[in-house]
């Protein structure tokens, strides 16, 4: 029994080792993860939209020129899965168009145009807005005024309707005017965004250190701001892929998009509308992958926001 | 008030310049003009000349634009805002007759976005966590997800073909011009595809404004007082929730504005967002940018609005 006044003896127990702390020291983006992979619907996100990503490269793949060629002989035609009379695949789980095409390579086909359409569109949202945005807040002053001018002058313009105007004007169609006319109007979020960034990075220690050692304002920006500006730059792009993909299928929609044979999801449910009575799932498909991509979207963009910047909540 | 709006009305001007400068050029400087469809193998050359001095596209595009800007802000004359390639009706008139069916279409979904997503914001806050809070939650997160042209084309064709219910067109039935009841009757589908986007994001920002207040000392002194949880919460902290709400009707009209475009064209409702669809097809240049003048102002009026009723709602803040 221990006497008052001596100290017992104690020997290294449990307690000690979880003072201890003998975690691994983990990394930001080790820590981003574990945050992330703790966000059920973010996760549920992440893998409906890869799920998608690789259905639209294996379905066209396997089933070659079916998503355009119109059979004469299937139209209309139920669902099949089989092999050809020629001995090639017949793969239709979701039956053929009222021109005979067949729906499912269709509608992988028009996926994988809607999503490299949003990608695309937002790798100019994201250039556009990064450039801008890092000027504007790295300099501040004369030159921030000015692009931020610039920025509200595009925000008054309507969004949907501009675009329209420029898809339709500047060459209907072509996939490349549409990633262009969305990319030019769409980035002012991200050079927001950005730009409040670089207003705040600008006046920390570390970046007057930079500049007190003669770094130049361009490896300022690049090396010591931009990463740790990153996390709403990533939850941009994210919803970017999203506004992206809902505005190409509403161009396609009203006809100014992509039309016939190319598949995307907004010239299917035009195309759906003249068949509705023989067909109404036809509607229905294009609607619920749209749908599903831009939720998943959603929840990725908010599950990469709570992972990578914990203090925005 | 007065000196801090006139302010902001000049604060404007260059920013509606912009928006016709850049309008204009991405519009003038496209491939191919509106004389394109009158380029047919009998028409004689010195037809078509006489075309394009009628329309001033012989001119060089910076003078161009100038007449333009410049008669444009004549807006009391009919001829201000140029006449339309297609009928040659002058295109503020045209405006002047498609703008109230917009208006219409705009402010009914408007109000019904008030109407049912604010109750549906102050239940999920006041019970947060609960039942009705994650269904609300949740609806609002499908709403949010569905494009509102996809919508209108379900609405349409589930309301419309296969219920019959609804109109599938317009916005009156023959024989039947003005009569409310008819009106109110084609403008169910058209109001609730627009609306259906914004009661989802409304509902999430009520909920978030009223939990902020719902926190704060002066709403657990009200409890604490031994007031009932009604008069609590609408007298004291519905109150002070709705002020930041206040701001969004002006920052939504403009969305509402663009939406229309295409909840128009999908329900073919004789508004200006269907004119300006239509004259995007037919090239008829002056409508377009009319349109596009249209949105800017819109955007303009309702970012002031907003920050006017803001001050207004919540005497702190002080205009400068």
């Amino acid at each position: 029994m221990a006497q008052l006044g001596t100290v017992a003896p104690r020997t290294f127990d449990e307690a000690d080792a979880d003072a201890l702390d003998l975690t691994p020291v983990r990394t930001y983006w080790q820590l981003a993860r574990r945050r992330f992979l703790r966000n059920r619907l973010a996760v549920v996100g992440l893998v409906v939209l890869a799920m998608l990503i690789v259905a639209s490269l294996v379905i066209p793949a396997m089933t070659g020129d079916a998503w355009r060629t119109a059979l004469l002989a299937k139209v209309n035609a139920p669902p099949e899965v089989g092999v050809n009379a020629d001995g090639s695949l017949a793969f239709a789980p979701l039956g053929y168009s009222d021109i005979g095409q067949n729906v499912l390579a269709r509608l992988a086909k028009a996926t994988g145009t809607s999503l490299s359409i949003g990608f695309a569109a937002v790798v100019i949202i994201v250039g556009l807005g990064v450039s801008i945005g890092s000027v504007a807040g790295y300099f501040g002053g004369w030159v921030d005024n000015v692009l931020m001018r610039f920025v509200d002058i595009v925000l008054s313009l309507p969004g949907l309707f501009i675009i329209l105007a420029l898809v339709s004007f500047w060459g209907g169609g072509s996939i490349w005017v549409i990633i262009v006319a969305i990319g030019i109007t769409s980035w002012t979020l991200a050079a927001r965004l950005v730009r409040a960034e670089f207003l705040r990075l600008r006046e920390v220690d570390y970046v007057h250190a930079a500049r007190a050692l003669g770094a130049s304002p361009f490896r300022i920006m690049l090396r010591h701001m931009l990463p740790p500006a990153m996390a709403p730059i990533i939850v941009a792009a994210t919803l970017g892929v999203a506004d992206s993909v809902v505005i190409e299928a509403a161009l396609s929609f009203l006809g100014f998009g992509i039309s016939q044979p190319e598949a995307s999801l907004g010239n299917m449910l035009t195309e759906a509308r003249t068949y509705f009575f023989r067909n109404p799932m036809l509607v229905v498909w294009p609607g619920l992958v749209l749908v599903a991509i831009v939720m998943s979207a959603s929840f990725l963009g908010d599950g990469l926001r709570d992972a990578l910047d914990p203090r925005q909540r | 008030m007065a000196g801090y709006v006139a302010r902001r009305l000049l604060q404007a001007v260059p920013i509606l310049i912009g928006v016709a400068v850049i309008s204009f050029s991405l519009i003038y400087l496209a491939p191919g003009d509106p004389i394109d469809r009158f380029r047919t193998p009998t028409i004689r050359p010195e037809q078509l000349q006489g075309l394009i001095r009628l329309y001033g596209l012989d001119k060089p595009l910076p003078e161009q634009f100038w007449s333009w800007l410049t008669t444009y802000v004549q807006v009391w004359r009919p001829e201000a805002w140029g006449y339309s390639f297609l009928d040659g009706q002058p295109v503020l008139f045209k405006i002047a007759d498609r703008l109230p069916a917009t208006l219409l279409l705009g402010a009914s979904a408007l109000a019904l976005t008030v109407v049912v997503a604010i109750p549906l914001g102050i239940l999920a806050a006041v019970r947060q966590y609960s039942v009705a809070d994650r269904l609300i939650s949740s609806l609002a997160t499908i709403g949010y997800a569905i494009p509102s042209f996809l919508l209108g084309l379900y609405l349409l064709f589930f309301g419309g073909v296969v219920l019959g219910w609804f109109p599938l067109f317009g916005m009156e039935s023959f024989g039947r011009e003005g009569d409310p009841l008819d009106i109110g009757w084609h403008l169910v589908l058209p109001v609730t595809s627009l609306a259906v986007q914004q009661i989802a994001g409304w509902s999430r920002y009520v909920r978030a404004a009223m939990l902020e207040v719902l926190h704060q000392d002066f709403v657990r002194t009200a409890h604490a007082k031994g007031l009932p949880a009604r008069r609590v919460t609408f007298k004291h902290a519905l109150r002070n929730a709705l002020i930041p709400v206040i701001t969004l009707i002006g920052l939504t009209i403009p969305s509402l504005l663009a939406g229309a475009a295409i909840t128009e064209a999908i329900f073919t409702w004789p508004g200006v967002g269907l004119m300006g669809v239509d004259a995007v097809a037919q090239r008829d240049y002056p409508v377009v940018l009319a349109f596009v003048m249209i949105g800017g102002i819109g955007v303009v009026l309702g970012n002031l609005l907003a920050d006017v009723a803001y001050a207004v709602a919540d005497p702190r803040i002080k205009l400068g």
